[in-house]
């Protein structure tokens, strides 16, 4: 009898990446579900063996699924496929019966010896190849926002990482969100994302193989008490220590968040000296000051929360509108990879 | 043999870059001794480079801020990921003097510092580069400008009243 299997990815292209990579000598069934209610309604039905799931997704993430599965009487094993790399965020799937971790995007090699150490699999001599799934029909098309959706969310999870090394603490990760913005449209999803009246804000410029966008991070004011906390700042919170906040923390989320991009892209993009775009003002007048130059961007947002302090800072990606055309046609090379 | 004369050449040439390139370049190891020390800073600094190599940069700059620089450093180390000192938030890291000390408005030079990890060939990173960026026209711009602003900021607000 054969292994089911249900993937549980929001993204499409992560959906289809993990299905591929599924040893072709591993005879199971395999179903999807786009998020972890859709998932336990699965589940719920028909009884299942092995539950791949991802972490961040919509309408119900990957620790409220494990909760649920809790009470569940022939709940599948789990195991966990995700960007997001922290530490704390593995022992804690862990603590909730996860019986694996493994981190985004997976690789055949990678796959079997982990399903063979857990003994989920067994080596069989035979492996004559057998579609494991049906082969993509022509509907199946990715758009560029599914790419560059997954692309972000992984370099995410490692930016976190790092930052959540430095700080000793626990990241909250969102679904980025990938949208075409008018500069009108930009910054109505910046009012919206940043509530408190003032803001400080860090931009760098990237630039490499003809795609140009400037990474944006927005920190509200009310973040720089706890930030100086979590650093062991102990003295009174001048202009020029909010300064060399801002300049800590922004070196470290985009910086490793910029070499997962480049290194999925493959390339090693040339960076400007980040800039102190605004101090302390509102989040109007950060993009006014550039309003003649552009129309339309193409605009990835993450907004990454600290677990138990006041910290929230929003990062964006501003993709230049002529860059697009060359980034789609990377990240089509990027899915085709995967065939 | 004429492969390995052209690939010394190579070497000079891009060394000779290296050396005279109008941005001070610093290599330091894990212990923060100096390995590289460019003509940019020989010469701003007055420090050899023959002096200053093997050398911690903490006791060849014993005025600098040890600790915050150390915690700096050792994050380039630990977490691989490459660090920027804006002159906003330190007008310099190293007391060097204005590159125009007479035509120039400012007595120091105002700098800003990337701190970069080097990787060796198996992927560790034993080093990490400081770049460093004169930025005293740009900062001395804007201080003049956002003095100037709020100059009018107060003359507007003694008119209104």
């Amino acid at each position: 009898m054969s292994t089911r299997v249900l993937i549980c990815d929001d993204s499409k292209l992560a959906r289809k990446q993990l299905a591929r990579v599924l040893p072709t000598d591993w005879d199971v069934e395999v179903e999807f579900a786009e998020h972890g209610q859709d998932a336990l309604d699965i589940l719920s039905s028909s009884a299942f063996d092995l539950l791949f799931l991802d972490l961040n997704m919509p309408v119900k993430d990957g620790y409220e699924t494990l909760e649920a599965l809790q009470s569940f009487e022939q709940a599948p094993a789990v195991i966990v496929v995700s960007g997001d790399v922290q530490p704390k965020a593995i022992q804690r799937v862990k603590d909730m019966g996860a019986i694996a971790f493994h981190k985004k995007p997976a690789s055949s090699e990678e796959l079997r010896s982990l399903l063979l150490s857990l003994g989920l699999m067994t080596d069989s001599d035979d492996k004559e190849s057998k579609p494991t799934v049906a082969a993509p029909t022509a509907a199946e098309q990715f758009t560029l926002n599914d790419c560059l959706q997954e692309v972000s969310n992984i370099a995410m999870g490692r930016a976190a990482s790092v930052l959540a090394e430095m700080l000793n603490v626990f990241i909250k990760l969102p679904v980025p969100t990938v949208n075409i913005l008018e500069v009108g449209e930009l910054q109505m999803a910046l009012d919206y994302s940043v509530k408190d009246d003032s803001c400080s804000a860090v931009s760098q410029g990237f630039v490499g193989s003809g795609i140009a966008f400037e990474t944006l991070l927005i920190f509200s004011d009310s973040s720089f008490p706890d930030m100086a906390k979590l650093l062991g700042v102990t003295e009174d919170i001048t202009r020029e220590l909010e300064t060399e906040l801002l300049m800590d923390v922004s070196s470290i989320l985009v910086g490793p968040f910029m070499a997962a991009i480049g290194k999925q892209l493959n390339i090693d993009f040339s960076h400007s000296h980040p800039m102190l775009l605004g101090q302390h003002v509102k989040i109007a007048d950060l993009i006014n000051v550039k309003k003649a130059t552009w129309k339309r961007t193409l605009a990835v947002e993450i907004v990454y929360e600290v677990e138990n302090y006041q910290i929230s800072c929003d990062l964006m990606l501003l993709f230049t509108e002529d860059s697009v055309p060359t980034l789609e046609n990377l990240l089509s090379f990027l899915v085709e990879e995967d065939e | 043999m004429s492969n390995d004369a052209d690939g010394l050449a190579d070497l000079h040439w891009m060394f000779d870059m290296l050396h005279h390139i109008d941005v001070g370049l610093v290599v330091l190891d894990s212990s923060y001794q100096v390995q590289l020390w460019n003509s940019f800073m020989e010469n701003h600094s007055g420090v050899s480079s023959s002096i200053a190599k093997e050398q911690s940069l903490l006791t060849l700059y014993p005025e600098l801020d040890t600790g915050w620089l150390r915690q700096k450093l050792d994050n380039v180390f630990g977490l691989k990921t490459p660090i920027f000192i804006s002159w906003e938030q330190r007008p310099f890291l190293f007391p060097f003097k204005s590159y125009r000390p007479i035509t120039g408005i400012a007595d120091k030079m105002y700098q800003n510092v990337a701190i970069r990890p080097l990787s060796s060939p198996d992927g560790s990173i034993k080093q990490v580069c400081l770049v460093v960026y004169d930025v005293t026209d740009v900062a001395t711009n804007k201080m003049a400008l956002s003095a100037a602003n709020h100059k009018l900021q107060r003359l507007s607000q003694a008119l209104s009243r």
